[in-house]
């Protein structure tokens, strides 16, 4: 009697999996899905291009969140449940600073809240600091000097933090400066570059003027058009939520799962820990700004466009952009860079990348950063989309599992497919059955992925 | 089976000094943890007076049946279950219907099936219902293990508390189902508390008891092998799977007693009580009171009840964020756990 026989007792042959008649019934319930969509869609165009429009507007929400969950899980190999967290901190930073433009303008920020992040904020950027800086000065300067400076950078930036947290009806006056800085580095930067490459011969302090000239008055232009423009508040704390999500995360990579991953035995225990840190948050939240779903004020493109006879939101497009463009830009991130290189290493095993030179915790946590950036980016699309309350985040999160595993874990080619694969079945599925039922049937689809393509559409390679 | 006398001889010797108590209790964790818990939950009872014991420990018998039933399946057999609230729902609404009054139905618009049943005729089918659907549920489960297990378990939790929502003409959805029949034999009705605590402490003894007959025998020892590893216990030619879904169905048997209890106790359920966050702080109670060990199961239970009743005491905290203020602590209590004790206060397995 071989292994095989003996796992599989008489009754588990009822469910036949691996590769004889396993995938003959995954075949024929695949063929049964795509014949009635086929049936529903020759049935009627119109309502299928309609389903089709929501399950892209849909899909595009699970396939930010597929993505970023793919790129932690297949780096560090444990189920982060604080990536349910984070996309509702980024939907409930949204609401935190605007929440006077919304509904019954009641102000939200509360002095506690914004203490803690900015501590959060001070003591993540002390420790960006000290990993990036403190070796390469070390020998120029004193460790005094060293300490004291960057402790000040640290504090400046986490009471920045407190200052756009707590003074919410200029945020685009306060962050104008911020901006303007960060334009202007960026196209100095870029114009600098660029120049070098284009002339290598000609003398560099000219061009480095000339980019330091250009760059400083395009970053005040910038810095002048922000704090001019109060429409632009809302977008602005788009940015500061998705940050605070990215900064948060890092904040419990490196405060705490650095330790817990030393002496795990097993995902399990992180995968219970991350389950302490989403309870925690999720009935913080629910403490903070009350239990009941709240919608978010009224973003750009809510009224609905009329194409092929169906209706779609201009925001839904947008959100569907925003998906292939974070698509782009992770696959650029790790298929040209170095990093990118160094993430897929660690993915493949730690300890020999350690071994090699690359400092894994700092790619780590950057990783973590990307990951809670790209979640909170769903968060508060979903949260403009419909409305928020502190129970989504899990939601979210088991959806972009979900999306994941349709699409083949640890595959980013997958996690977009998967996540536009889902919110399509979801939305064709709930054409017969009435819309509550759509949860029950992703994880209807989980279950049958998990039992028939474990690989997911996409196996990784 | 037998019991271990040498346990009890020690404790004996121990209580004649208080210096060999002291060697003994330096750095036992287990030990603090016990008596600390314990006296908290003594001296809260004697300071609350006996009619909130008497509520209290309702509520901490019907967690702990739960939480024994659950450490079954996360302690002994290594099977991290996040969907244990769907059996419970199960129990619960199976109960419900079968015994919910019918003049009352009478007056809604959405009218759904009435039987009349006594509680103690409905008891059963409510145990077999969780117990048939954990056959089919766990036919499907038995092939995913570690992480991909607790994730498939959310996704039962919330296919659970999404039929209960939505099935309408069963469950009447959010409306709940109301005049839930308390148990009765012959003409004496559990009317009172006091009466329905007797009951739910009878019953978390008898789960209890089987659950302690299962982890002693070699039934249960063949689990715990299976925890520790499965392939081996495969190659010893036991049947993994069998014994996997046995225990999974046991365990979700005493998830529809403990939820044919709560409904009847509450009279009123809607599926807001069976939402995947009661099933995560279920999995909290087994991890912190202890992974693999009945007792640590108990002493859970007392620590979550405790806990809200505790936290009504706080001062500044408004008496509607009670529960929230309790899953904070709880979370932050599982992150150290996890952190320092990955085996709970006095558990016997590290996750």
């Amino acid at each position: 009697m071989s292994l095989e026989r003996l796992r599989f007792a008489w009754w588990s042959r009822l469910l036949p999996s691996g590769d004889g008649h396993g995938r003959l019934l995954a075949t024929v319930l695949g063929a049964a899905v795509f014949a009635y969509i086929a049936w529903k869609i020759a049935q009627s165009p119109d309502q299928a291009v309609q389903f089709a429009f929501n399950g892209l507007s849909v899909g595009a929400v699970y396939a930010l969140l597929a993505m970023g969950f793919t790129i932690v899980y297949s780096t560090v190999w444990f189920f982060d449940l604080y990536y349910g967290a984070a996309a509702a901190i980024g939907a409930y930073g949204v609401f935190y600073l605007r929440s006077q433009d919304g509904f019954g303008g009641q102000d939200y920020t509360n002095p506690y809240v914004t203490a803690m992040l900015a501590a959060v904020t001070a003591g993540v950027v002390a420790w960006a600091l000290y990993e990036t800086f403190f070796h390469r000065l070390r020998p120029r300067y004193g460790r005094r000097v060293l300490y004291a400076a960057g402790g000040l950078l640290a504090v400046g930036a986490g009471a920045y933090m407190g200052l756009v947290l707590s003074i919410t009806d200029s945020t685009n006056v306060i962050l104008s400066p911020a901006i303007g800085v960060l334009v202007a580095l960026a196209a100095g930067w870029a114009i600098y570059r660029g120049s070098r490459l284009a002339l290598p011969t000609f003398n560099a302090v000219p061009l480095l003027i000339l980019a330091a000239i250009v760059g400083i008055a395009l970053g005040g232009y910038c810095g002048f058009l922000i704090a001019d423009t109060p429409g632009s508040k809302l977008y602005l704390s788009w940015g500061v939520s998705c940050l605070m999500a990215g900064i948060v995360g890092v904040g419990f990579y490196r405060g705490l799962y650095v330790y817990m991953r030393e002496q795990a035995r097993s995902p399990l225990i992180m995968l219970v820990a991350t389950l302490g840190i989403l309870l925690a948050i999720t009935a913080a939240t629910s403490i903070i700004f009350e239990s009941n779903p709240r919608p978010l004020p009224e973003a750009f493109g809510s009224a609905p466009w009329t194409i092929l006879g169906s209706n779609i939101k201009g925001f839904n497009i947008f959100a569907v952009g925003v998906a292939l463009a974070g698509f782009v830009f992770l696959l650029f991130l790790l298929r040209m860079t170095s990093f990118g290189k160094a993430v897929r290493a660690i993915g493949d095993d730690e300890e020999v990348s350690k071994v090699v030179g690359i400092n894994t915790t700092v790619i780590i946590a950057i990783v973590f950063f990307i990951g809670a950036i790209y979640a909170a980016m769903a968060g508060l699309l979903s949260g403009h989309d419909t409305a928020i309350q502190p129970r989504m985040g899990l939601l979210l999160l088991l959806k972009g599992w979900i999306a994941s595993v349709v699409g083949g874990i640890g595959n980013l080619y997958g996690a977009i497919v998967g996540g536009f694969a889902l919110g399509m079945v979801e939305q064709f599925g709930i054409w017969d059955l009435a819309g509550e039922w759509k949860d029950v049937i992703s994880f209807m689809v989980l279950i049958l992925f998990l039992s028939f393509w474990p690989k997911g559409l996409l196996p990784r390679e | 089976m037998q019991i271990d006398t040498t346990a009890i001889v020690d404790m004996l010797r121990l209580a004649q000094s208080p210096r060999e108590f002291l060697r003994f209790a330096k750095g036992n964790l287990e030990l603090w943890a016990n008596l600390l818990i314990i006296g908290w939950a003594v001296v809260f009872m004697v300071w609350q007076g006996t009619g909130f014991a008497i509520s209290v420990g309702t509520v901490f018998a019907i967690w702990a049946i739960l939480a024994v039933s659950l450490n079954l399946v996360v302690g002994f057999t290594g099977l991290l279950s996040v969907g244990h609230v769907g059996f419970f729902g199960l129990g619960a609404y199976t109960v419900a219907i079968l015994t919910s009054d019918a003049a009352y139905e009478q007056l809604r618009t959405e009218a759904i099936p009435t039987f009349g049943l006594p509680f103690f005729a409905a008891l059963p089918v409510a145990i077999l219902f969780a117990g048939l659907v954990a056959v089919a549920v766990g036919i499907v489960f038995n092939r995913f293990r570690d992480d991909i297990f607790v994730l498939v378990s959310f996704g039962f939790a919330i296919i659970a508390f999404n039929v209960f929502l939505n099935l309408r003409s069963v469950t009447r959805g959010a409306f709940g189902i109301h005049e839930i029949a308390r148990p009765e034999i012959g003409t004496w009705v559990f009317d009172g508390e006091l009466e329905f605590l007797a009951l739910v402490v009878a019953f978390l003894g008898l789960v209890v008891l089987i659950s302690w007959f299962i982890v002693t025998s070699s039934f249960g020892r063949v689990l715990t092998a299976i925890r520790e590893d499965e392939q081996a216990t495969e190659v010893f030619g036991y049947q993994v799977t069998h014994f996997k879904l046995a225990i999974w169905v046991i365990s979700a048997m005493m998830a529809g007693l403990a939820g044919g209890l709560f409904a009847s106790w509450t009279t009123f359920i809607d599926p807001n009580s069976f939402i995947l966050l009661e099933s995560m702080l279920l999995v909290c109670i087994v991890i912190l009171g202890g992974l693999a060990t009945i007792w640590g199961s108990l002493l859970g239970a007392i620590v979550f009840v405790l806990l809200e009743e505790g936290m009504r005491f706080i001062p500044f905290l408004p008496a509607e964020y009670v529960g929230q203020a309790r899953q904070v602590v709880l979370g932050i209590l599982l992150v150290i756990l996890m952190l320092f004790r990955p085996q709970g206060l006095v558990g016997r397995y590290k996750l």
